[in-house]
C-alpha cells in the first residue's frame, strides 16, 4: 500500500480538490442583501469649487433622504472622467440613475436618457423661463432628453493694473483694440496668453467666438453643409496669426486647460480666456493677484459678439430602476429653495439659466462675475449655428477649428490651413 | 439483503469511478490540460474577449450607446483618407524608434555601470528603479513643470547660459515637444533596461573575462566580444518589451500634451481614445487602436525568428 502523503498523483489530486472547492466556495458566498430602503445614484464630475460636491453630500442629499426615505448617492468622478464614465454606464446599462453631462454629451447619449420635457416646462414656466442657451444644449430632435443646470462661462480675464499701465481702464471692446492693448502689453513683458493647445475647454472657449465674431462658422444651420471655406473664416485666420504674434507668449500652443491658470498664478500674462475658477483661486490663494483680476465679456468683432456655452445638466437613464423616483428626485432638486442654495456655495461659478435668477443675491457676493451672466444671451454651442450633432462631437474630438487657428499661429498660410480644416470636416459631416 | 446488496454495487460503483478518475489524473497529458486550463480561461477572457471583441467594433458604425452596423472596411477606409491618421503614424514610428534606441544604449551603459563594484551599491541600484516606480501621471506632472517656460529649471538654466529670454517651448514647438516625450519615456522606462540587463550581466561567467583578458583583450573587446553576444538574447527580450510598451503608450501623453501642438505628439492609443470616447465612435476608434497590430505583429514575429536562429 502506498502511503497517501508520498504520492505525487494522490497531492495533485488533493490541489485538484482544495482548488475546486474554493472555487466553489467563492462562487456561492452571499450576496449582499438588498437594501430596503431605495437609493439614487447621481454622478457628477469633481467640482473646481470644493463646497459645491459637499453641499450635495452634506446638505441636500440627507435633506432628502429624511423626506422621502430614499438615500441620494453623490458619486463623483474626476476632471475629464465623466464621457467616458458615461460610456460605460450607458453601455453596460448600470452604474448610475442620474448624471451630469458636459456640453456635447446630451447629443451622443440622448438615447438612452429620458425624456424630461415635463418636469423641464414645469421649471421653465415656475422660474422665469429658460435662456435659449440652455436649451440648445438639451433638445435632441425637439424633445428635452435633460434638464439644464448651468452654464460655466469661458469669458475675458485680465490684469487691471497692467492694462492701466498701458492708460486702459475700461477692457477693450473689440478685437482688434485687445490686440492694439496686447502689442503694448508684450513690449512691456506682460503678455496674452490664450490656449491654442489640444486642452478640453480653453481653446475652444475663444477660438469659436473668434470664428463666429468675424462670420465665419464650420457647418450650415442644416448640419450637413461646410461652409468653413469664407472669407469670413479667412479674416479670423489672419486675426489669430497676429494676435499671437504681436501679443502672445509662444508656448501658448502647447497648452493644456491647466497652463493659462498656472501662468495667472505666476504672473506670467496678463489677459486669458477662462471659466471664473482663475479669480476663485486667486482671491483665496494668491489675495493680491485676486485685487487686480477682472473679468469681462468677449470682445466684439465686425459680425457680433459671441461667447462659448459650456453648460452642463442633469439627464436621467431610461435602464433606471428607479427612473420615476429620479424624476421625482429632479423636480425637488430644481425647485427654488434647493437650487439656489446650491448655486450660491459657488458664488456664480454656476451660471443658472433659468431667468429667475437674473438679478439673484448670488450676482451681489462678487460683482466682478455679472458679466458671466450678460454673456448668456450670446453663448452657444462649438458647432453653432448647426443644432448639436454626432459629427460635431468629432469635430471636437479631432481638434480641426483649434488646429486650424493653431497651425496658422505656427505659421502655416490662410489659405492652407482653411483647405485643410475645409477637408476634415468634409469627411466627418459626410455622414450628416 | 436485496436493499443491502444495492447498497453495496453502488457503492462498488463509485469506487471504480474514482479509480478511473484516479488512472486518469495521472495521465501527464490530462494533468497537463487540467493545470493550462485555468490560465487559458483567463487569458481568453481577459485578452481573448476584448481582442475579438475589438476587431469586431472596428468592422462596425458603432456611435456609443447605440447599436452597431457592419460597415466592412469603411472604418479603416477613413482612417487612410484621415490626415491625422497619417501623422499619428509617423508620430508613433518616431516617438517608438527614437525612444527604444535611446532606453537600450542608455540601459546598457547603465547596466554595465551598475555591474561594478562600489560604496552603497545597493541603494544606488535600487534609487535608480525610481522612476520606473513613480506613478507615471505623477512624473509627468513633474515633467510638466520642470519644462513650463516660467518654472522651468531647464530653462532657467540656458537662459543663465546666454539663451534669450524665456529659453526654447518645450511643449508649444511640434519638433521640441516630440523631442520632450521622447526624453521623459527614455527616463521612465531607462531603469527597466538598465535592471534586466545588469541582471543578464551577472550571469556572465567571471572565467570568460578572465580567459579573454590572458589573451590579451582590453576593456572595450572584452565587452564587444564577451559581454555582448551572451547578453543579445536578453537585449532581445527587452527590446520586444519595450517596444510594445512604447508603441502603446497613453498616459505620459494625455497627461503632457493631450497630443498637442497641432497633433505633433498624438500617438495611436491617444488618438484612438480621443475619438472612441470624445466623438463617441467606438468603431472608428477601434480601427485606429487596431492599426498598431500589423505593425507590432510583424516585429514580434521578426525578433522571436532572429532569437530561435540565433
Amino acid at each position: 500500500m502506498t502511503q497517501p502523503a508520498a504520492s505525487p498523483s494522490t497531492s495533485r489530486r488533493r490541489f485538484l480538490k482544495l482548488a475546486a472547492g474554493g472555487t466553489a466556495a467563492a462562487l456561492s458566498a452571499t450576496r449582499p442583501v438588498r437594501a430596503q430602503s431605495k437609493t439614487i445614484t447621481i454622478l457628477h464630475e469633481s467640482s473646481f469649487i470644493k463646497p459645491f460636491d459637499e453641499y450635495v453630500q452634506n446638505v441636500l442629499a440627507p435633506a432628502y433622504e429624511k423626506q422621502t426615505g430614499i438615500k441620494v448617492n453623490y458619486e463623483v468622478t474626476s476632471v475629464g472622467s465623466l464621457p467616458t464614465r458615461i460610456s460605460t454606464i450607458a453601455e453596460t446599462g448600470s452604474g448610475a440613475d442620474i448624471t451630469m453631462n458636459g456640453l456635447l454629451q446630451v447629443i451622443q447619449f440622448g438615447e438612452k436618457y429620458l425624456d424630461v420635457g415635463d418636469v423641464a416646462e414645469e421649471l421653465g414656466k415656475a422660474q422665469g423661463g429658460w435662456y435659449e442657451a440652455g436649451k440648445e444644449a438639451v433638445l435632441v430632435n425637439d424633445k428635452w432628453k435633460a434638464i439644464p443646470f448651468s452654464n460655466i462661462g469661458q469669458l475675458m480675464n485680465w490684469r487691471t493694473d497692467w492694462f492701466a499701465e498701458v492708460g486702459v481702464k475700461k477692457f477693450p471692446d473689440t478685437w482688434e483694440e485687445l490686440y492694439d492693448v496686447g502689442k503694448k502689453l508684450k513690449a512691456k513683458d506682460h503678455p496674452f496668453g490664450f490656449e491654442l493647445g489640444h486642452g478640453f475647454g480653453d481653446n475652444h472657449g475663444w477660438l469659436y467666438p473668434l470664428l463666429w465674431s468675424y462670420g465665419g462658422a464650420e457647418v450650415a444651420p442644416d448640419g450637413k453643409t461646410v461652409v468653413i471655406d469664407s472669407a469670413e473664416t479667412a479674416r479670423a485666420v489672419d486675426f489669430a496669426r497676429k494676435f499671437f504674434k504681436d501679443t502672445m507668449l509662444a508656448d501658448v500652443l502647447g497648452w493644456t486647460d491647466v497652463s493659462n491658470n498656472k501662468a495667472w498664478m505666476a504672473e506670467q500674462i496678463s489677459c486669458t480666456n477662462n471659466a471664473e475658477s482663475i479669480l476663485w483661486f486667486a482671491k483665496r490663494e494668491f489675495p493680491e493677484i485676486g485685487k487686480v483680476t477682472d473679468q469681462a465679456m468677449n470682445p466684439a468683432g465686425p459680425k457680433g459678439r459671441f461667447h462659448l456655452l459650456n453648460s452642463i445638466s442633469h439627464s436621467i437613464f431610461s435602464f433606471s430602476p428607479v427612473r420615476e423616483e429620479a424624476r421625482t428626485f429632479m423636480r425637488w432638486l430644481m425647485e427654488p429653495k434647493q437650487l439656489g442654495g446650491w448655486y450660491a456655495v459657488a458664488e456664480s461659478y454656476y451660471q443658472p439659466l433659468l431667468h429667475a435668477y437674473d438679478s439673484a443675491p448670488m450676482w451681489d457676493i462678487e460683482p466682478r462675475n455679472r458679466p458671466y451672466r450678460d454673456a448668456l444671451a450670446s453663448a452657444h454651442l462649438p458647432g453653432w449655428p448647426a443644432p448639436a450633432s454626432r459629427q460635431l462631437a468629432e469635430s471636437v474630438a479631432k481638434y480641426v477649428v483649434v488646429d486650424m487657428f493653431a497651425k496658422a499661429c505656427a505659421g502655416a498660410s490662410t489659405p492652407e490651413v482653411i483647405k485643410n480644416a475645409e477637408a476634415q470636416l468634409r469627411d466627418i459631416y459626410r455622414s450628416a | 439483503m436485496t436493499i443491502v446488496s444495492g447498497r453495496l454495487s453502488g457503492a462498488g460503483r463509485v469506487a471504480h469511478r474514482r479509480a478511473t478518475l484516479n488512472v486518469l489524473l495521472d495521465r501527464e497529458n490530462v494533468f497537463g490540460w487540467l493545470m493550462m486550463a485555468l490560465p487559458l480561461l483567463f487569458l481568453a477572457a481577459l485578452v481573448g474577449y476584448p481582442f475579438i471583441y475589438g476587431m469586431l467594433l472596428s468592422l462596425q458604425h458603432r456611435p456609443v450607446a447605440q447599436p452597431g452596423t457592419f460597415v466592412g472596411l469603411k472604418n479603416f477606409a477613413a482612417d487612410w483618407r484621415d490626415p491625422i491618421f497619417w501623422q499619428v503614424t509617423v508620430n508613433t514610428f518616431v516617438y517608438t524608434g527614437a525612444a527604444t534606441l535611446l532606453k537600450m544604449v542608455g540601459g546598457l551603459c547603465l547596466a554595465v555601470a551598475m555591474n561594478q563594484h562600489f560604496r552603497m551599491k545597493n541603494l544606488v541600484r535600487a534609487l535608480l528603479l525610481l522612476p520606473f516606480i513613480v506613478p507615471t501621471v505623477l512624473s509627468t506632472v513633474a515633467w510638466m513643470w520642470m519644462l513650463d517656460p516660467a518654472f522651468s529649471v531647464v530653462n532657467r538654466l540656458l537662459v543663465a547660459l546666454g539663451w534669450p529670454k524665456p529659453g526654447p517651448s518645450w511643449l508649444g514647438d511640434p519638433a521640441l515637444a516630440m523631442i520632450s516625450i521622447i526624453i521623459i519615456n527614455t527616463w521612465r522606462g531607462l531603469p527597466f533596461y538598465g535592471i534586466t540587463l545588469l541582471a543578464g550581466l551577472q550571469t556572465v561567467p567571471p572565467e570568460l573575462y578572465e580567459a579573454a583578458t590572458i589573451d590579451g583583450a582590453g576593456g572595450w573587446q572584452r565587452f564587444r566580444f564577451v559581454t555582448l553576444p551572451l547578453l543579445r538574447p536578453i537585449i532581445l527580450i527587452v527590446t520586444l518589451f519595450s517596444v510594445i510598451f512604447t508603441f502603446a503608450d497613453f498616459q505620459l501623453v494625455y497627461v503632457l500634451t493631450h497630443g498637442g501642438p497641432q497633433n505633433a505628439t498624438n500617438l495611436f492609443a491617444t488618438y484612438a481614445f480621443d475619438i472612441a470616447m470624445g466623438a463617441g465612435q467606438l468603431g472608428l476608434g477601434a480601427s485606429i487602436a487596431l492599426a498598431m497590430l500589423p505593425a507590432l505583429a510583424a516585429l514580434i514575429v521578426a525578433l522571436t525568428l532572429y532569437m530561435r536562429r540565433s
